[in-house]
């Protein structure tokens, strides 16, 4: 007898447990961290540690500047794999178990994703309205959701034209101003066997970026609820004109930018442009051969309409939910984003992105550059272009799932889909995505 | 079951003689809990119980009312709701439809081409066995991911020596468009798993005692006779066994995908069931519907292992 009541013991015992665990695994993010009371700053003399996870290259270096300075604020670095290839996974499960650090690295369009899952702490309960006035305007409005602020910018990337001065010289074209100049030299570089540029079936985050150049602007807050427009007229012109450049064989679909299958090309002189962010300039630099032969002009515009540019990527540093030391991190994050010695800092160890403080855009970038055979394309070019921008433009909660159902659109034109079909019922799919979250919003008329 | 109690209480009685009645009973009935203890404390904890929270948060749902759920978040028990969207979900669907066509054809040719590498390697006129074991097995030994970044250089336009020398012979190769990468998918799979699938129909094969090749030696029948008449039939609960772990496998495809997604367009977030899952989790945070994809795979898994060895043991009776 003794075995089977022992068994029976051990069977009750993990059922309770099994029960215990249950109980206390509630579905994690329910819990908002911006009610109640705000947190006091440390007391002075009292030594803390705040972490920084981001995928930033030696992002301690530029924390050490800080921590020489500030005795009682370390900061400590800590990398991470970048974005969806793992850090978010990470930072929303350690979000879930009630941990996570001070800091994290969150892209522009992810903010409200975290938002949804109770993940940000308001900055403006801290303090970020007095900062405001130091960062580009585009980006604040980024960053700014309802009533409050959910991460200081970090860094930006306003796009422009990068080409192959030689390759257009063989064809006898110059860079195109407007669009469609730019389909009339597609045709010229693609009769010379070469392509002017690539379309990613499987990225619509470029495509987005070029509708917000036209005008676009997807999703807007009104009061309570989410509009959506996903196919209003300037997106549906950036469709259409994409639709027809593809259709005529103008962009190749079989590769995106910078995948290694685009170095390969690029390489052997069969892409001469590329429509790209301004951290695009590093990854030139991994072209073989490309020294010298880039040149970079401003993004072709929508004829009298749109704007001169667009921002692609972006990151902020925001503060996350479990944060215990809010208002120093808020403080940190404003030194490293608009002191002089924080953004030349950021741009020497970790080669960040566009500095999201117009007042200053760095040393190294005041410079101009051998690569591009000595333009000095950064005041040339990005200093306007990241002015020239497209303040309705906002991010939402469900943007990556946004993307991932664009893209399942944008496949289809293998086989015989278009872009324009993609952008229309995809906006059905993401009212249906928002809905089943339970989240209120309207189509626009 | 009787034959095994009473084996156990002979040799129970057998302690009993040396160490006394009371004695006997207590050591007896926790030594097994005592060495088993460790194991199903980690069993338990890393096995059963998330399995119970999957299925348990499959059935709950979060929704969040509002703009960014600043208007109250529910938790509700949803009853088959998370399966429900989960089934509606078309690109779900696909790619359990994409994982069986996969199966079909990669199952079959895995499991053909090593059991004819066994079979030669088994044969009396083979050379060096040791070394070709050793050699078929070794790309088990290269980890999934690796062995993926390893093959896309094959793949890969402008990279690959292999488009290279199609393309100067007038042909042209595409690895990763939609319609080919799939089985550019099942060929690394096929390569990594076939030398461990060989080697356990190695090991069955070795374990047919020579009296019955002797036999059949003596009744003069060939290479081919024996493989076909003795190995393949004695050999059966081997290939039933490699072909239901690859079945199980190639429903829980994940990292060769995931990896080659960075250089084909074709594969979407969604391309294989777990894929989908780990997207819906991890990328939409929605962990409640994951869970119910996760328990649908199981349960498609769980249906045709068990629809394929119905159907083997039935034709073996």
């Amino acid at each position: 007898m003794s075995p089977m009541t022992r068994r029976q013991l051990l069977s009750w015992a993990a059922a309770g447990g099994a029960t215990a665990l249950l109980a206390g695994c509630s579905t994690p993010g329910t819990v908002s961290p911006n009610a109640g009371t705000t947190i006091a700053p440390a007391a002075s003399g009292e030594k803390i540690t705040l972490t920084y996870w981001a995928w930033l290259k030696d992002l301690q270096k530029v924390a050490d500047i800080w921590n020489a300075d500030h005795p009682n604020v370390q900061v400590e670095a800590v990398w991470i794999p970048g974005g969806n290839d793992g850090g978010y996974q990470k930072m929303y499960s350690a979000l879930a178990a009630g941990g996570g650090p001070d800091l994290a690295q969150v892209e522009m369009r992810t903010l409200p994703e975290f938002l949804l899952v109770n993940g940000l702490i308001d900055l403006r309960r801290y303090g970020a309205d007095e900062y405001a006035p130091r960062y580009n305007e585009t980006l604040w409005n980024q960053v700014s959701y309802v009533d409050g602020v959910y991460g200081i910018p970090q860094d930006s990337g306003p796009m422009a034209l990068y080409y192959r001065q030689d390759l257009l010289d063989q064809v006898g074209a110059r860079p195109p101003a407007t669009w469609d100049e730019w389909y009339q030299v597609a045709g010229a570089v693609r009769d010379a066997d070469m392509y002017l540029e690539c379309f990613a079936l499987d990225d619509a985050s470029w495509f987005a970026a070029m509708a917000t150049q036209a005008g676009a602007s997807w999703f807007q807050i009104d009061g309570d609820r989410w509009t959506v427009n996903m196919a209003d007229e300037a997106t549906l012109e950036t469709a259409r004109f994409f639709d027809r450049a593809i259709d005529e064989g103008l962009m190749t679909t079989s590769y995106g930018q910078f995948s290694p299958a685009w170095f390969a090309a690029a390489a052997n002189d069969k892409i001469v442009s590329l429509a790209g962010a301004s951290w695009g300039d590093a990854l030139l630099q991994g072209v073989s051969g490309a020294e010298g032969k880039w040149r970079v002009a401003p993004l072709p515009r929508w004829g009298d309409a749109g704007y001169g540019s667009t921002f692609q990527g972006g990151s902020t540093a925001a503060v996350l939910a479990n944060s215990k030391h809010p208002r120093e991190a808020l403080e940190f994050a404003v030194w490293m984003t608009t002191s002089e010695a924080g953004i030349n800092a950021m741009i020497e160890n970790s080669g960040i992105g566009w500095s999201p403080d117009d007042a200053y855009i760095g040393a190294a970038r005041q410079e101009p550059s051998e690569f591009f055979g000595g333009q000095n394309y950064n005041e040339e070019i990005f200093v306007p272009a990241a002015k020239e921008q497209n303040n309705e433009w906002q991010w939402w909660p469900l943007t990556q799932q946004t993307f991932n159902i664009l893209a399942d659109g944008f496949r289809t034109k293998a086989s015989g889909g278009s872009l324009v079909d993609a952008v229309v019922q995809g906006q059905r799919d993401v009212i249906a995505a928002f809905r089943n979250k339970g989240l209120r919003i309207e189509g626009a008329a | 079951m009787t034959a095994v109690t009473e084996r156990r209480s002979e040799a129970s009685g057998g302690d009993a003689r040396r160490v006394g009645p009371k004695r006997r009973s207590r050591t007896s009935a926790s030594a097994p809990w005592i060495l088993l203890g460790p194991f199903l404390a980690l069993f338990l904890l890393t096995f059963i119980l998330p399995i119970i929270v999957a299925i348990g948060s499959s059935f709950v749902r979060v929704t969040r009312q509002g703009v960014f759920g600043e208007e109250g978040v529910t938790t509700e028990f949803a009853w088959f709701a998370n399966y429900a969207q989960a089934l509606e979900n078309g690109n779900f669907i696909a790619s359990i439809g994409r994982m069986l066509l996969f199966g079909v054809v990669q199952v079959t040719v895995m499991i053909a081409l090593c059991t004819v590498l066994a079979l030669l390697l088994e044969s009396a006129s083979v050379k060096w066995p040791g070394f070709f074991r050793a050699v078929y097995f070794l790309p088990y030994g290269i980890p999934g991911v690796i062995a993926t970044i390893l093959w896309s250089f094959l793949y890969v336009p402008g990279l690959s020596p292999i488009i290279d020398i199609a393309g100067a012979m007038g042909i042209e190769l595409d690895f990763l468009g939609a319609g080919t990468v799939l089985w550019s998918i099942a060929n690394i799979v096929t390569w990594t798993y076939t030398g461990y699938n060989m080697m356990i129909i190695v090991a069955q094969l070795k374990a047919i005692p020579t009296e019955v090749y002797e036999a059949a030696k003596v009744d003069g029948a060939g290479p081919l006779r024996v493989a076909l008449s003795i190995q393949l039939p004695l050999i059966r609960p081997a290939l039933i066994l490699t072909t239901v772990f690859s079945i199980i496998g190639t429903l829980q495809l994940f990292a060769e995908p995931q990896v080659l997604q960075t250089v084909s367009p074709a594969i979407d977030n969604e391309y294989t069931p777990n894929l989908s899952a780990y997207t819906t989790a991890f990328a939409y945070n929605d962990y409640n519907v994951a869970a119910a994809q996760a328990v649908l795979i199981a349960l498609v898994a769980f249906a045709l292992s068990f629809i394929f060895l119905r159907l083997t043991s039935r034709r073996a009776s």
